[in-house]
């Protein structure tokens, strides 16, 4: 999968899970906070006929003339006057919330029950009793494992759905891929043969239109080029790597004859620090794609008379050019496939794509500045 | 010894009005109580009728001084059918604050609250 597939993949997913998340968060609160006002409803009605048990006692104490009249100690209960003051109980809270016919506090139940006529002279009938947690932490727990099934079955399905989501996107890709493919298989053999042409010219014939076939060499290997980029990028998971020692300075300074003719082109001004003997394990092809695909891009976008620096030692290579630079804006999405900051030049946008993939794959460490209209620094650090 | 004596005065009237829980005074039990006892309606029972009704000592002292400056079938705390058995008593001519404190002086002695204790802890604080 892509980067940018997994990238929308993934906004999908986080859209799509955190709203079907919250919808169902705020539905199990609600029918929790109903179903434990039900729980606690039974408990007080529980409390209500207990109370009821206590003022038929209080009717028959009131009957008797005995002393003492035993009050009876359980559930605890209380008897207030008309006017709310305290008569006798089995426990006397310190502030009974006279505004409630029912309420909690400190994880005890409280029901005020009216008592007509006053038996004992009590009007209000206070009782109380803890509450029973146990079907409430039954409801906790089945709606907790309820989310937590509720949360995968919704996971799949946002994956299965994100994929279906994702397959439009995924089919361009594979078209362009496939255009790629046949393109490359295609461009192969013409180019080949104009570069071998060129060059038995320029060996065996005296030809007078030098500049002309120097314009037709240039615009032939920067065909055969891409061609080599395309290939890299079709093969790049399939290619059998052949990891060794191999000479980055030499390298450097093969590609850059190799570029001569165009650096000679715009008249740019070369400015060379290559240490010699720097040997680095990496495999030969994908040296070349990382060395041409900085190099082109610094020649590519630089401007006539302008100015390319390249430094090479032991740690890094550090390629500065005095070209158009990239804008800032556009600097984090320039290592992705077919994506271009400037199409002022020719190319697929494909490079830089390839020197990441290069990086990555040897854990290379790549950095670009830009100055926009001022030029652009790149360096590949190696351990 | 004047001093002595006026000190024992003192300190009896105080040790007496201090004192809530004191039998209902004399000119209370001749006027109301004495004819309720021939009758065998228990002082208590009146008491507690009041209790039923008006819940607060305030309440009961209210109208028992009410029924008592004005005795009549709709101030009494007994059925009306009671009075077809037994006559209405007389009004009392006794000094209002007087009667006042007589009457405070029987509720304080029927007072519920000095009855009642908690079954098979009696002796523990109450919770609160």
């Amino acid at each position: 999968m892509l980067v940018s597939e997994k990238r929308s993949l993934f906004r999908f997913l986080a859209i799509y899970l955190s709203s079907t998340f919250l919808l169902f968060l705020s539905a199990t609160l609600i029918f929790y906070h109903y179903q434990k006002h039900n729980i606690l409803d039974t408990q007080r009605e529980s409390l209500k006929s207990k109370a009821y048990q206590i003022s038929q006692e209080l009717r028959k104490l009131h009957e008797q003339f005995g002393v003492p009249l035993l009050y009876p100690p359980s559930p605890l209960s209380a008897i207030y006057d008309s006017d709310q003051n305290y008569i006798f109980g089995s426990f006397n809270p310190t502030n009974p919330l006279w505004q409630n016919e029912s309420y909690i506090q400190e994880d005890k139940l409280f029901y005020f029950y009216k008592l007509e006529p006053y038996y004992l002279g009590a009007k209000y009938l206070l009782v109380n009793q803890k509450i029973e947690h146990t079907q409430i932490t039954i409801l906790q727990k089945t709606l907790l494992f309820f989310l937590l099934v509720a949360g995968l079955f919704f996971t799949i399905l946002g994956i299965f759905l994100g994929r279906l989501f994702i397959a439009p996107m995924k089919e361009s890709m594979q078209r362009v891929n496939r255009f790629i493919e046949d393109t490359t298989h295609e461009l192969n053999t013409p180019i080949s043969t104009i570069l071998t042409n060129i060059e038995l010219i320029e060996t065996l014939y005296n030809c007078k239109a030098k500049k002309e076939m120097k314009r037709i060499e240039i615009a032939s290997k920067t065909l055969s080029r891409l061609y080599d980029d395309l290939t890299y990028l079709k093969l790049n998971h399939n290619y059998h790597r052949e990891i060794e020692p191999l000479n980055i300075g030499q390298l450097l300074q093969e590609r850059l004859l190799y570029f001569q003719s165009m650096i000679e082109a715009k008249s740019l001004i070369l400015t060379e620090a290559i240490e010699q003997n720097i040997i680095i394990a990496i495999d030969r092809n994908d040296a070349l794609r990382l060395i041409d695909n900085l190099l082109s891009n610094a020649i590519k976008y630089n401007q006539k008379n302008g100015k390319i620096t390249i430094a090479l030692n032991q740690k890094r290579l550090h390629i500065v050019d005095s070209g158009i630079g990239i804008k800032e804006e556009d600097l984090s999405r320039i290592h992705e496939r077919f994506n271009r900051a400037n199409q002022s030049e020719g190319g697929f946008g494909i490079g830089l794509d390839i020197v990441g993939q290069v990086v990555k794959e040897y854990s290379f460490k790549f950095t670009i500045n830009s100055i926009y209209t001022e030029g652009t620094e790149v360096t590949i650090t190696w351990s | 010894m004047v001093i002595k004596r006026t000190l024992i005065i003192i300190t009896t009237t105080l040790i007496a009005t201090a004192n809530p829980i004191t039998k209902p005074s004399n000119r209370l039990t001749n006027s109301c109580l004495n004819c309720h006892t021939k009758q065998k309606i228990p002082s208590e029972l009146i008491y507690r009728r009041y209790l039923m009704r008006y819940s607060t000592d305030k309440k009961m002292q209210k109208r028992i001084l009410a029924y008592l400056k004005k005795p009549t079938p709709s101030n009494s705390i007994m059925p009306k059918q009671f009075f077809l058995k037994f006559p209405m008593k007389k009004r009392l001519d006794i000094n209002g604050s007087i009667l006042e404190r007589d009457i405070k002086g029987y509720l304080d002695y029927f007072n519920i609250k000095n009855k009642l204790k908690v079954s098979n802890n009696s002796l523990s604080p109450i919770p609160k």
